[in-house]
């Protein structure tokens, strides 16, 4: 075959252009350090690339939302655990008001101390983050939760919400609890009903708390134990008007059984004293608190302390059942706090494999590039050997 | 004697012509295009001798040139094809580049915009992670714009390609015309021998077009050749050549169409012209920009209708329901410049996930029937996708049916006369007209705007969900509804909802809505518990829509609900890359099937120097030796003179 002169010439540049652009291919790959350095590379790969990479800068995103709900959780963590040993506190004081040996300025001091106690309890419940946000207050974050009224009650001006966030793909955790969860809505007396002397008793009969001893018998009725003599009761139900035990023998710390509950009644009471039976309603804790106070500050006149007794009895079993309820919140913010944790493990885990796929889709095994490298740079040098002494051969030369 | 001097001047000529087209031939060797030249010899008629026919030495029949015409049309069609490819993948690499660069494609800005999203529901009361959210918003947008901005620049640069190509196109037609006379002019003075370098320069001429676009040639019998592109317009007949021009579209004045010129009318022939440059530019702008700009688009219109409808239910710091969050400007309706009646179109969008990256035609068919004849055309796929029929005579208004999440109407002073059409780009500006609307950190809507709570009365054990708003334009969304369990709590009364429900029966877990929210009640009430859903007044803590809002990041609300933000974005990336990566292969393809015919035509025609060298002593040597017959002749009447001589 002819081969023109212009050609041999055009197919040594050509080969040598060639084999330089392959080189530069390979040195911008080595330089970027990825293999596909544009979409056209591999367009496939690519496009999941894209997916990868959202993936990857979303689950660092989620690490970030989980570092701000351990914070949270943590500052919640903290105020529950100071609410819980403050409670702690509270009840060995009224457990140590209940001695008949102290004298009405001791209690008065108790109380006093506990009044210091309620309000300390109060400023952990208005506890605020580090934006100054309100922990406790649902939604209402810039809003106070807590507050005493003119009249000395407790209101709650937050409100039920409580706050997720994203801490995975599909995975949302609360990181708060409202007041009303927290330190309102708490069922008083031992939890479905309350024990409690009538205001105006004159004998020294002390009820106990009580239990249920068949719930399927129990019905949420108000009831009423009067005292026909200094030895009979009678059982009335408030709620029906009717007299459901007449005339029972009553002897002290016996255990009295209606409506599928069991109560006692120690000391003597006096003929026409009443002791009420009613339906647990939701106690705050601060009233609760609040009660307790009074009930100490208020002086023991005519020798017997029954009904301070009876009321620091009914105290102590709402500090308990205040106390299980934070213990409640606490234990959830604690499951929360490890069911974070985990996810925090399983985002690692998802962002290392994640970022180890788009590793494999996008960045360039140096070994291979760089021998290839090699190999083309061998050749371009060849192409260029090749040119000049082809170049060099015509046969004017021997003319 | 006489006979041979003859004989030795005729091979001296002969030689002569030989050695000055060797010559001829070296000093060509490096000119394109050029093919070799060969002188045909031949002899001179004999003498008759009474003994026999005596030859009468050597004649030039003719200087050839050393040509396959099939070779040459060969080259013609793949540089056509090259040159198509060559431009189509420089086009849509510059695209392919800019979409993929970590820098300046949208990947970055969306992934940002969602996390400083996050931020916020992170901690919603926070004035810093709002700011950060509107600063992203309006990286996002400003992303959107420039991206568009930067397709809107190859637009521009297609136009102008356009016109600078049809000029040229233009004076190589006239070249091509001007040499066609040279040739037939040569023929004709030359006896019919041929012109080899005219006709030479001439290829050249064609070829060069040939990089512009593509064209068939028919030789004519007086030498001409007429050259035509598209579906055979002639842009040179023998010695006259015609113009290409470029003419705005129909429907969009800033689109330069190429349009053929014959005397007085113009025809766009945009459509038919392929090959070269031009039919690679043609090819970018109707395959990779078109669908890149739309489908950019679609993602901006997407995200602001999504984005702006979770938005709207939402509650923002100041306590108002949320507004809309982006901006977006108008469909983009383009009415035919030919058209006569007096509507004007309009179209908006009506459901962002039902969109299509397509275009579409409205136009007034002809009547039939005693009814007017409305389409709506997808250009896409070139379906009829709704049709309006109504009685004549056509009203000045009109609608036909919403499809593919676009609602069309017209109105105006006249109807819409038959035979108007509109182009309507529904996704074209998507991302030129994306903006924030909200410059205020505290509009951000992150809470959502109802609470629901349960009395602290209650003595059963249900709980209320905290509710979803489903229609935040329902006026009495704000109400405050109670919800209170009759006895037995069997069944539920509902107050603050007009008219109040008689006694609903309660299914724990079901789902309650009244004005525009829902909410679940789950588990055992008693009778007696109350509910209560109300205005979220002062919840500044909520982050409930901020949620909501950066979970659409990741959910499919686009392409008929089959694709998030980030999904069609990768398909817009994949889509340029894979015509890129197709366009590079076929370049590369098409590059050394050029080469192989090229090769191919020069090894027929090129010239080679150790050939022409080893001419240049062949003929020397026969020049010389032609000389000596001369010189041999001399010797020969010499020898006579002397014998004769006294």
């Amino acid at each position: 075959m002819r081969i023109s002169s212009t050609q041999i010439n055009q197919q040594g540049i050509n080969a040598i252009l060639d084999q330089q652009a392959q080189l530069s291919k390979t040195q911008l790959q080595l330089s970027t350090g990825r293999r596909v350095v544009t979409p056209a590379d591999d367009p496939a790969a690519s496009a999941r690339a894209l997916g990868l990479t959202q993936a990857v800068t979303g689950t660092q995103q989620y690490q970030t939302n989980i570092d701000v709900a351990q914070g949270r959780l943590g500052l919640e963590e903290g105020a529950l655990s100071g609410a819980g040993s403050l409670l702690q506190d509270v009840r060995v004081l009224a457990l140590q008001a209940n001695n008949a040996a102290l004298s009405n300025g001791d209690r008065v001091a108790i109380a006093n101390e506990i009044r210091q106690r309620l309000d300390e309890l109060l400023a952990l419940a208005n506890s605020r983050d580090a934006g100054g946000e309100y922990l406790f207050a649902g939604y209402k974050g810039q809003t106070q939760p807590f507050s005493q009224n003119s009249s000395g009650g407790f209101i709650y001006n937050g409100d039920q919400g409580q706050r997720y966030l994203q801490i995975g793909p599909t995975r949302q955790i609360a990181v708060s609890d409202s007041g009303t969860d927290v330190f309102q809505a708490i069922r008083n007396g031992n939890g479905t009903f309350t024990t409690k002397d009538n205001a105006v008793n004159t004998g020294s009969g002390i009820i106990n708390t009580g239990t249920v001893v068949n719930p399927a018998a129990y019905q949420a009725h108000n009831f009423t134990i009067t005292f026909t003599s200094a030895t009979t009761f009678d059982v009335v139900n408030n709620t029906t008007a009717t007299t459901i035990l007449s005339a029972q023998p009553y002897t002290s710390g016996a255990a009295i059984s209606f409506n599928g509950i069991q109560t006692a009644i120690t000391g003597t009471p006096a003929t026409g004293d009443s002791f009420a039976v009613t339906p647990s309603a939701n106690q705050d804790v601060f009233t609760t608190l609040q009660n307790l106070a009074n009930a100490l500050a208020a002086p023991v006149t005519g020798g017997s302390t029954a009904k301070l007794n009876n009321a620091v009895n009914r105290s102590l079993v709402d500090i308990d059942q205040a106390l299980g309820n934070i213990l409640d919140v606490r234990a959830r913010v604690g499951a929360r706090l490890n069911a974070v944790e985990s996810q925090k493990n399983i985002n690692e885990d998802f962002a290392l494999l994640t970022a180890t796929s788009l590793s494999k889709l996008q960045d360039l095994d140096y070994s291979e590039a760089a021998s290839r490298l090699n190999l083309q740079r061998t050749a371009l040098e060849a192409a260029q050997l090749a040119f000049v002494k082809v170049q060099g051969l015509s046969l004017f030369n021997f003319l | 004697m006489a006979d041979l001097l003859n004989i030795g001047v005729s091979g001296l000529l002969a030689f002569q012509r030989n050695l000055a087209t060797t010559s001829h031939n070296i000093s060509n060797v490096n000119t394109p295009g050029y093919s070799r030249q060969r002188v045909e010899l031949g002899t001179r008629p004999p003498q008759f001798a009474g003994a026999g026919y005596l030859g009468n030495g050597v004649q030039v029949s003719s200087v050839q040139r050393v040509y396959d015409s099939f070779l040459t049309s060969q080259i013609r069609t793949s540089t056509s094809t090259n040159g198509q490819l060559q431009s189509l993948y420089s086009y849509a690499s510059q695209v392919d580049n800019l979409l993929a660069d970590s820098q300046s494609g949208l990947s970055p800005a969306l992934q940002d915009f969602f996390g400083a999203g996050q931020g916020v529901a992170d901690d919603p009361a926070s004035m810093p992670a709002r700011q950060v959210l509107l600063s992203n918003a309006a990286g996002l947008t400003d992303r959107f714009q420039y991206l568009n901005q930067r397709l809107g620049d190859l637009r521009n640069g297609i136009n102008t390609q356009l016109q600078t190509t049809s000029t040229e196109i233009n004076s190589l037609a006239q070249g091509i015309a001007k040499i066609n006379k040279d040739i037939v002019d040569a023929l004709g003075s030359g006896g019919g021998a041929a012109p080899n370098d005219l006709l030479d320069k001439r290829d050249i001429l064609i070829a060069q077009l040939a990089e512009r676009v593509a064209v068939t040639t028919i030789p004519q019998d007086d030498g001409a050749v007429n050259v035509f592109i598209g579906n055979g317009q002639s842009l040179v007949v023998g010695t006259a050549s015609n113009t290409l021009v470029t003419a705005p579209n129909a429907f969009d004045p800033a689109r330069l169409e190429v349009a053929f010129k014959t005397g007085t009318t113009t025809v766009i022939i945009s459509d038919s012209l392929t090959g070269g440059t031009l039919g690679g530019a043609l090819q970018f702008r109707n395959q990779v920009l078109d669908s890149a700009q739309n489908s950019l688009g679609q993602l901006a219109t997407g995200l602001v209708n999504t984005f702006n409808a979770q938005h709207l239910e939402g509650q923002d710091l100041n306590g108002a329901l949320g507004a809309a969050f982006f901006t977006a400007g108008a469909v983009q309706v383009l009415a035919r410049s030919s058209n006569t009646g007096g509507a004007t179109v309009t179209a908006t969008i009506t459901d962002a996930n039902a969109l299509t990256v397509s275009d579409y035609r409205l136009q007034r068919n002809a009547d039939s029937g005693g009814n007017a004849n409305y389409t709506l055309t997808r250009l896409s796929d070139n379906t009829v996708v709704a049709t309006y029929t109504p009685v004549l005579p056509a009203a000045l208004t009109g609608t036909v049916p919403a499809v593919d999440g676009l609602a069309v109407s017209w109105t105006g002073a006249t109807a819409m006369a038959v035979g108007d059409s509109f182009l309507i780009q529904p996704t074209r500006n998507g991302a030129r007209d994306i903006g924030v609307a909200i410059s205020d950190p505290r509009k951000i809507a992150a809470a959502a705007p109802i609470r629901t709570s349960k009395s602290l009365n209650n003595l059963g054990s249900a709980t209320i969900s905290a509710g979803e708003v489903l229609n935040s334009a329902d006026a009495a969304l704000l109400n405050t509804v109670t919800i209170t369990f009759n006895n037995p709590p069997t069944t539920f009364a509902v107050t603050g909802v007009a008219p109040n429900p008689s006694p609903v029966t309660y299914t724990s877990g079901t789902n309650i809505a009244y004005n525009g929210w829902q909410i679940q009640v789950t588990g055992t009430p008693q009778a007696g518990d109350t509910f209560t859903i109300q205005q979220n007044t002062n919840g500044v803590s909520d982050n409930r829509n901020a949620l909501l809002l950066s979970g659409l990041q990741t959910q499919l609300t686009l392409a008929g609900s089959s694709a998030s933000y980030q999904d069609l974005y990768g398909q817009v990336v994949a889509q340029v890359g894979s015509t890129t990566h197709q366009a590079d292969i076929s370049r590369q393809a098409q590059e050394s099937l050029l080469g192989q015919v090229t090769a191919a035509r020069d090894a027929v025609s090129g010239v080679n120097l150790d050939e022409e060298a080893a001419d240049l002593v062949r003929f020397q040597q026969a020049y010389q030796a032609a000389a000596q017959v001369i010189s041999s002749s001399n010797s020969l009447f010499d020898a006579l003179l002397n014998a004769v001589r006294r």
